[in-house]
């Protein structure tokens, strides 16, 4: 027996139970804001303090932007639609109504926050409501509403004012992806490394890497299976969302009808996509590109995603075919993927 | 008077292949016994725990409850009742939130699963011996 | 038990007692965090004691250090711990030393393991629990290491100093 290498082989297996020390402290909480339940997971030493920092923060965001508060400022915006008064808005709401406008025209409409009277008639505004397929008339006379270049900017840059009576703005196609950003740049300020925010479920945000300092793995939900997983990517720092008819979507006259209106038809987006997931470093941006990619379609999202130059993605197709962008290459794991599907890699 | 060990050990200078076994031996128990207290995912520990807008309300052993444990969530602003088993997990049984969605989801029966009823502010969050899962979060 | 006995078990419970406290100095479980973990230098003296000496006197020496050692800087949990581990490792050596074809490498080892066991046992004992039993894989595997070294310094040490003579 050679002890020389006894003893290195003992050496490897010491070092490989030194791996498993017990694992760093962390804090971690879970909460209701933005009509959705989000979760928080920070570690370090620091962590307990920095959750509740980000717990506050997203509250008093969710408190601006909510439609259902009548004293929040999108509820004060949208009551006086068409009076010709500029309603004062706090920095933040004033910061996503221009982010917003300048989104609405990059994707040429595909994303508009002014949809809101449109999927009020859908039922897919707030919470409450029943669903309804909206008869054509009544979605001709909506969709004139439907326009954010009807959304005036005060000059002083805390005000804004609808110009049409009836028009309403719904931020929640890019308010979660607005309070991550939020919410990671405190994370930075308090000096967290290591941090996952899952602002319910469609919009996550990843601090760092994981305490252990290997990526986090994201699973991207199958869009045909709520338990499935259809690729899991290997990222860190970074922020990623998801958009899928599946997330909200009813069923009349044994048609399904999902919650992704177009809003040059507003009807739902019939791109031939079943969900779209955006990787890239902010979360406003991923979270309002996964929406317009969603409307646009294969073709033209592709080509926004070559033009554009600062974002990966994955288009999951209704035939099953999944596109990944050339960036998430390497970080891509196929293992758990459900039946029927095929990925091919889109190069630029 | 006490002699010495007769040992041949004693003799010896350099390690020998019975040696090799002895160390081999420990190296097998070390692994059996490693093994051995791997952890089981034996599902028996199963908890749920009630949450309701950040209170928590109770903490269930499923293993332990009657088959039809029925909880009515007290606070709850529209009445809602789950239903335990220790077959079949958790589910919500009658609602009177405008969704229903928790309803729909059925039965959850696995650690890390959960039911949520985002008008009442409940989360139904199962806990227990975690199987080792690939990914630490979901999108989708 | 004679003078010369006596005086030559007292000078090895004193070198014991002594390697103990330098091991004190520089614990292992600094590298590597881990309960229970020492090189168990103190267990030279048993290897010696077995193999120079007898069992009796290796048991006497075994027995001295323990007391004394945790007199000077210990408890009774330690005690026990300390005792219940050396008397395993004593079992188990002089069984060993029996067995043609072995070297103090194998028997070191041996020794090192069955102490780890006995610290171990003892510790479910005091805690009434089969917690501390986690430990023991890992503590097995560092045996292996431990023992080899002191198995190797025992070697030198048995063969140097050939006997005890004080004349």
């Amino acid at each position: 027996m050679k002890i020389r290498s006894l003893v290195s082989m003992t050496a490897a297996l010491l070092v490989l139970l030194a791996g498993c020390t017990p694992a760093e402290e962390s804090a971690e909480r879970q909460f209701f804001a933005m009509d959705t339940v989000m979760s928080v997971k920070v570690s370090g030493p620091k962590g307990e303090k920095a959750v509740e920092t980000v717990c506050s923060e997203i509250s008093r965001l969710d408190a601006l932007f909510s439609r259902t508060d009548p004293d929040s400022d999108i509820s004060r915006l949208n009551a006086a639609a068409g009076s010709g008064t500029w309603t004062t808005l706090s920095g933040e709401t004033a910061e996503v109504l221009t982010m917003a406008r300048a989104y609405a025209e990059e994707t040429g409409g595909a994303f508009d926050v002014t949809i809101a009277p449109v999927m009020d008639a859908w039922g897919f505004g707030t919470t409450e409501e029943t669903y309804q397929v909206p008869d054509g008339e009544t979605l001709q006379t909506l969709l004139p509403l439907v326009d954010s270049q009807k959304l005036t900017m005060g000059e002083d840059g805390t005000s804004a004012r609808l110009e049409l009576a009836g028009m309403e703005a719904d931020l929640g196609g890019i308010a979660k992806g607005y309070a991550a950003d939020r919410a990671v740049s405190l994370l930075e300020e308090a000096g967290i490394t290591s941090a996952l925010l899952n602002l319910g479920t469609s919009t996550i945000s990843l601090v760092g890497s994981k305490a252990d300092g290997s990526p986090w793995r994201v699973a991207v939900r199958d869009p045909a299976d709520e338990s499935g997983t259809l690729c899991v990517l290997e990222l860190s720092d970074c922020a990623l969302s998801t958009s899928g008819g599946y997330e909200r979507y009813f069923e009349e006259d044994g048609q399904v009808y999902h919650h992704i209106l177009d809003p040059k038809t507003g009807a739902p987006a019939q791109s031939g996509l079943s969900s779209v997931t955006v990787v890239t470093e902010q979360g406003t941006d991923a979270d309002v590109w996964s929406t317009a990619l969603y409307v646009m379609g294969t073709g033209e999202a592709l080509d926004f995603w070559r033009q554009e130059g600062g974002f990966e993605c994955i288009l999951c197709q209704a035939d099953g075919t999944v596109l990944v962008t050339e960036g998430l290459e390497g970080k891509l794991n196929t293992e758990e993927s459900g039946d029927g599907y095929t990925f091919e890699i889109v190069r630029r | 008077m006490d002699t010495p060990l007769r040992s041949s050990a004693a003799e010896r200078t350099r390690p020998t292949a019975w040696d090799g076994a002895v160390a081999l031996g420990i190296v097998l128990a070390a692994a059996l016994l490693f093994w051995l207290l791997l952890p089981r995912d034996t599902g028996g520990a199963l908890t749920a725990r009630i949450t309701l807008d950040g209170t928590e309300l109770g903490v269930y052993e499923l293993s332990t409850v009657e088959e039809g444990t029925l909880v009515a969530v007290e606070g709850a602003r529209w009445p809602i009742t789950l239903e335990l088993s220790p077959t079949k997990g958790v589910r919500v049984k009658e609602t009177s939130c405008p969704h229903g969605d928790c309803a729909a989801s059925g039965w959850v029966d696995a650690p890390g699963e959960q039911l949520i009823c985002l008008p009442n502010r409940l989360i139904v969050s199962l806990e227990g011996e975690e199987t080792p899962k690939d990914f630490d979060v979901v999108i989708g | 038990m004679s003078v010369r006995r006596l005086t030559r078990c007292a000078v090895l419970t004193a070198l014991a007692l002594a390697l103990s406290v330098c091991e004190g100095l520089f614990p292992l479980t600094v590298l590597f965090p881990l309960p229970g973990l020492r090189l168990g230098l103190a267990n030279l003296v048993t290897v010696y004691a077995l193999c120079r000496l007898s069992g009796r006197e290796a048991l006497a020496i075994l027995a001295a250090r323990c007391f004394l050692g945790n007199l000077l800087g210990g408890n009774l949990t330690a005690l026990a711990f300390s005792l219940t581990g050396g008397l395993l490792a004593l079992g188990v050596m002089a069984l060993l030393l029996r067995v043609r074809g072995l070297s103090l490498y194998g028997v070191s080892m041996a020794g090192a393991a069955a102490h780890n066991t006995g610290q171990v046992l003892a510790a479910m004992a005091v805690l009434g629990s089969g917690a501390p039993l986690v430990y023991l894989p890992p503590l097995l595997l560092c045996s292996l290491v431990t023992g080899a070294v002191t198995g190797a310094a025992a070697i030198l040490l048995v063969h140097r100093v050939p006997d005890f003579r004080f004349s």
